[in-house]
């Protein structure tokens, strides 16, 4: 019978420990076990045969650390093992029950965004040992000992494309249950069980005794089969030698009471030995086995948040879709993803709880721009997000790419739409949202829209994908043009949460499309919709009656414990001011700064007070290029000056630089239909094998605030995305930075490229380690010490 | 697991660049405090040590770990071991959390973002002073006295021997950092050291910023007035 038929069925066991026996046969410290796949074999043969013999069904090859960064002969270590785990087994007379399991281990380095290995990149890495594995007769995949989720979906990925043979995953947690990058055990389930895994489990990181209460956890949020492999309890080091401190009969016993609890397989990991698994079979194999429970959670979730649907009204913000925003539109076409990344922070800072991601404009490549953007939001928060988009390409490129399980917006009931969209939410995981309308358009009653439903609902049985994972639009539109649509809609969120016990959502402010005073018809839609059931509000969080509408309704619900989230947000609400959440982060001192002139505001780096002084000048009619010369760019030019004469210090210095860029956007914003005036375009950026960018950033702000406009690259950047760059723009000034003297050398590497490439461009150099005597032998044209240096060299150059 | 040690606001301040005594604007000193405060309950912070028999020559260090010696060659760490025979290796990260601290504020403010790296900063050093002053303790009750931390890339010990810390004491998979291929490492905020256990208590004494080759160039120097 095939593993995946037995797993959740009956008792399964896997093996123990490999590293602390390979140790005990002579193997160094520095020394690649997977080596003796090649150079022992009998060794490791009698390895595997040591855990069929001792009763395990599932034994996995060594092949844990067989990846591309520390091999160049991958298929041919992988190939070995498999091929040696399949002699042992057959030795031991278990071909008829027992497994050869493809063992795969973490890369050893981080992912994109907080690392340097690209998402995709450590997918081709997997795919490599997984192929060679399954093509050498592996009989399932387990990937093991992963502390980042995104790891292991990236590992979960390639065994799905490479081959069909069953996926067991278990990760590594801490004792509170936090993975290395954060995640905690519901998030990383809900994230595995999207993907469709085979088994989820807990391996490593200490002994039986201390995962018990992650088991627990597991058991309590998990439907699929669950994999416990403890260490044998905590390593210590004894005349240089390191020893666990569980014995097999202690080992045994433990995993009694954990397999009491509900789990389905159970073996060892580091220090475990052949003994401790035979000890731990014979005293598990004797308990009562349970199937695995499949519990009625939604999750959405991100590498470190986990938001569960269906409990309280859950908040999604608007604000990152250029639907009738200007203003995004054109961040969108100049590529300026900071303005989107401030969007996120702000619904972050007002409540939200999940970021609705929309990037399609007819202009710009939307697959490209979904990619990118997803993985700059989650590199600064921690919020799930909800991909939004027609676009099935942009579609699977963000499903992909995402860390964690997103919620998808949308579906609908068209055939043609359920057959692009379902597949790809069922490859990756995801909470769909899906629209009630098909070939025959939008149904103008509740009861069309629930027969669409429920069509939805069928579609989504057939590709896998669970209900409770549907949500389902009630479609608001505006009351405005149809005066029954308020009620057909809520109609619709009562009979989803009454009829198919599902979750609801809508886009609340097309209710009030049409009408004045649009958030008082939206904040009382919301309050009703709520009362009937709604799950998920998509509306703007920084609309104080729009959250104000969840935070009262929460309050009537006792859904606010003790009501901390209501009386946080408004202790300091004054009546009749209109409704909006005190932020905890106004600036204490507005009053006494009110006065300050602009030079002022921008020489003590007050940022509120210096935009609004620049407000102030620019509606009393004075010329913006005016104010410019005559007050901001000298106040700026005082502050550089003390710094570089020493009386002013960095922080200081960037206070003002702060307080300019505010200055500065006032500016550029009341002149958005005008051509700016630039002095001149230079290029950033920190050079390959660089990760610090926080030098280079302020010497973008303090060059944009002297009138240059900055192509920023950012950080890690080959010489060749420079000098292209540099050519497509034709760019008279490169500006590089390198913290370290060992990313010097990639510094002069690009060097020698724009040379080449692009002769006659000015390089000026800059970082911790840098000296003009360092920028003259990597034939640099000139050395700046700091930001001020920079500015001035541009200056120079460009005769400004 | 937030910090649970205090981040000195004064070694913030310095590793902001700010020297001497200085008035600081009420508006930096409250992104300092902001920033602190936010570092406190945000990192999860994390550490592994692992103790080893050494054997000190003329110019090298050699530790004998399990089936394999490693020997380094630098004199400033030859200085600073003499006389030991056992050491200790350690790597020590406040998590990935700052860095997302440092990225968000990046977006906004420049000044936020230098206020949180100088507090991140500041951050793992008072954590690792912290299991400096504990591990001490716990030596001196066995008549054993603590060097000071030594690291890969002080003086002439070359940063290539990071990856003789990664290798020996698996720090990615047991701590979560990264060692980059320019042997940077990810999370930012990390450090790794070795710290000698002798008998001379004469020699415990914190060389501090004039053991450093560098210390009379340096921006952040404690000498620096």
């Amino acid at each position: 019978m095939g593993l995946r038929e037995r797993l959740g069925k009956e008792w399964l066991f896997c093996d123990g420990g490999t590293g602390s026996i390979l140790q005990e046969l002579g193997l160094k410290g520095g020394e690649l076990p997977e080596l003796w796949n090649l150079n022992r074999p009998e060794d490791i043969k009698n390895l595997n045969k040591g855990y069929f013999d001792a009763g395990s069904n599932i034994v996995n090859t060594n092949t844990f650390g067989a990846n591309r960064f520390k091999f160049d002969n991958v298929t041919e270590i992988v190939t070995a093992a498999v091929k040696l785990c399949q002699e042992a087994r057959k030795e031991a007379g278990r071909e008829d029950d027992a497994y050869v399991a493809i063992d795969v281990g973490p890369t050893g380095k981080l992912l994109e965004p907080m690392g340097d290995l690209a998402f995709n990149d450590a997918v081709e890495v997997f795919k490599e040992i997984i192929k060679a594995g399954a093509e050498a007769g592996g009989d399932v995949v387990v990937i093991e000992t992963m502390s980042d989720s995104y790891e292991a979906k990236a590992a979960v990925v390639a065994a799905h494309e490479v081959c069909d043979l069953p996926v067991i995953v278990t990760m590594v947690y801490d004792e509170t249950g936090k993975l290395l990058t954060g995640g905690g055990v519901e998030g990383t389930v809900a994230m595995l069980e999207g993907l469709k895994v085979d088994a989820i489990g807990i391996n490593c990181g200490f002994g039986p005794k201390q995962m018990l209460p992650i088991a627990e956890r597991l058991v309590k949020c998990c439907s699929l089969p669950i994999v416990v492999n403890p260490n044998a309890g905590l390593p210590r080091t004894e005349n240089g030698q390191t020893v666990y401190d569980v014995d097999p009969e202690e080992f045994a016993e433990i995993m009694g009471e954990i397999a009491k609890l509900g789990v389905h397989v159970m073996g060892g990991c580091c220090g475990t030995t052949p003994d401790h698994i035979s000890t731990m079979i014979n005293k598990v194999k004797a308990l009562p086995f349970t199937e695995p429970v499949t519990k009625n959670f939604t999750y959405v979730t991100s590498f470190a948040d986990c938001v569960e649907i269906g409990r309280k009204p859950v908040v999604i913000g608007e604000r990152i879709n250029p639907t009738g925003k200007k203003k995004l539109q054109q961040a969108l076409r100049d590529n300026n993803i900071d303005y989107l990344l401030t969007e996120a922070l702000n619904q972050e800072a007002a409540g939200a709880d999940i970021l609705d991601v929309n990037v399609g404009l007819p202009e710009i490549d939307e697959p490209v721009m979904m990619e990118s953007v997803v993985l700059k939001i989650q590199s600064i928060t921690n919020l799930p997000l909800q991909l939004d988009t027609t676009d099935i390409e942009a579609l699977e490129k963000g499903l992909r790419i995402y860390n964690g399980k997103p919620m998808v917006n949308s579906v609908n009931g068209k055939v043609e739409n359920i057959e692009a969209v379902m597949p790809l939410v069922a490859k990756y995981g995801g909470v769909l949202v899906g629209l009630p309308l098909d070939e025959d358009g939008i149904p103008a009653t509740s009861e069309g829209r629930l027969a669409v439903a429920k069509r939805i609902y069928e579609a989504a049985d057939k590709y896998g994908i669970p209900r409770k994972d549907i949500v389902i639009d009630g479609l608001a539109m505006t009351i405005s043009s149809d005066p029954d649509s308020a009620i057909a809609t809520l109609d619709t969120v009562k009979g989803v949460r009454d009829i198919y016990n599902g979750h609801s959502i809508l886009g609340v402010s097309n209710i009030s499309f049409g009408l004045p005073a649009r958030e008082l018809i939206n904040s009382y839609f919301l309050a009703m919709a709520m009362q009937n059931g709604l799950s998920c509000a998509i509306i703007n969080p920084c609309n104080g009656p729009m959250m104000a509408s969840v935070r009262s309704f929460n309050a009537l619900m006792n859904l606010d414990p003790k009501l901390e989230e209501f009386i946080g947000a408004y202790s300091d609400y004054v009546p009749g001011s209109g409704v909006a959440a005190s932020s905890g982060a106004k600036a204490s001192s507005a009053s006494s700064n009110a006065v300050l002139t602009l030079a002022e505001a921008i020489e003590r780096g007050v940022t509120g007070r210096a935009a609004e002084a620049m407000k102030e000048q620019l509606d009393s009619g004075r010329e913006s290029l005016e104010i410019i010369d005559a007050e901001l760019i000298p106040a700026l030019d005082r502050v550089g000056k003390g710094y570089e004469a020493g009386t002013v210090f960095l922080p200081q210095l960037l206070m003002s630089a702060d307080a300019a860029k505010a200055a500065f956007a006032v500016v550029k914003e009341a002149m958005s239909d005008k051509p700016r005036n630039v002095k001149g375009q230079v290029i950033l950026a920190t050079v390959k094998g660089d990760i610090h960018d926080i030098g280079k950033n302020i010497v973008k702000v303090m060059l944009e605030n002297y009138g240059y406009d900055v192509i920023d690259l950012g950080k890690d950047v080959p010489p060749e995305v420079i000098v292209d760059c540099a050519i497509e723009n034709n760019i008279e000034v490169v500006g590089l930075s390198a913290l370290m003297t060992t990313t010097v050398a990639s510094m002069e590497d690009t060097i020698k490229l724009l040379r080449e490439k692009k002769p006659g461009t000015k390089v000026v150099v800059g970082g911790a380690v840098m000296t003009q005597e360092y920028a003259d032998k990597i034939g640099a044209d000139a050395y700046a010490k700091d930001a001020m240096g920079t500015v001035r060299y541009c200056d120079s150059v460009f005769g400004a | 697991m937030p910090l649970e040690v205090e981040i000195p606001v004064k070694e913030v301040q310095r590793y902001m660049g700010y020297h001497g005594i200085v008035d600081i604007a009420p508006e930096m000193q409250e992104k300092i405090n902001k920033a602190i405060e936010h570092l406190g309950t945000q990192s999860h912070p994390r550490i592994i040590s692992k103790e080893y028999r050494i054997t000190v020559s003329e110019k090298t260090v050699t530790l004998h770990a399990e089936n394999e010696d490693v020997t380094f060659e630098s004199e400033g760490l030859v200085r600073n071991l003499s006389g030991c025979c056992v050491a200790i290796l350690l790597a020590a990260t406040v998590g990935p959390a700052c860095d997302m601290l440092v990225r968000r504020a990046s977006i906004t403010s420049a000044a936020d973002a230098a206020v949180y790296q100088a507090a991140g900063a500041a951050a793992i050093e008072a954590f690792l002073d912290d299991y400096n002053d504990k591990l001490k303790a716990s030596y001196e009750a066995r008549g054993l006295f603590l060097r000071p931390r030594f690291s890969p890339g002080y003086g002439d010990l070359k940063l290539e021997h990071q990856k003789d810390w990664f290798r020996l004491l698996d720090i990615t998979k047991q701590i979560g950092i990264e060692l980059t291929d320019s042997l940077l490492m990810v999370p930012t905020k990390s450090v790794t050291a070795i710290i000698g256990i002798g008998i001379d208590k004469s020699k415990t004494g914190c060389t501090g910023c004039k053991g450093c080759n560098r210390h009379d160039t340096c921006e952040f120097s404690k000498e620096r007035a």
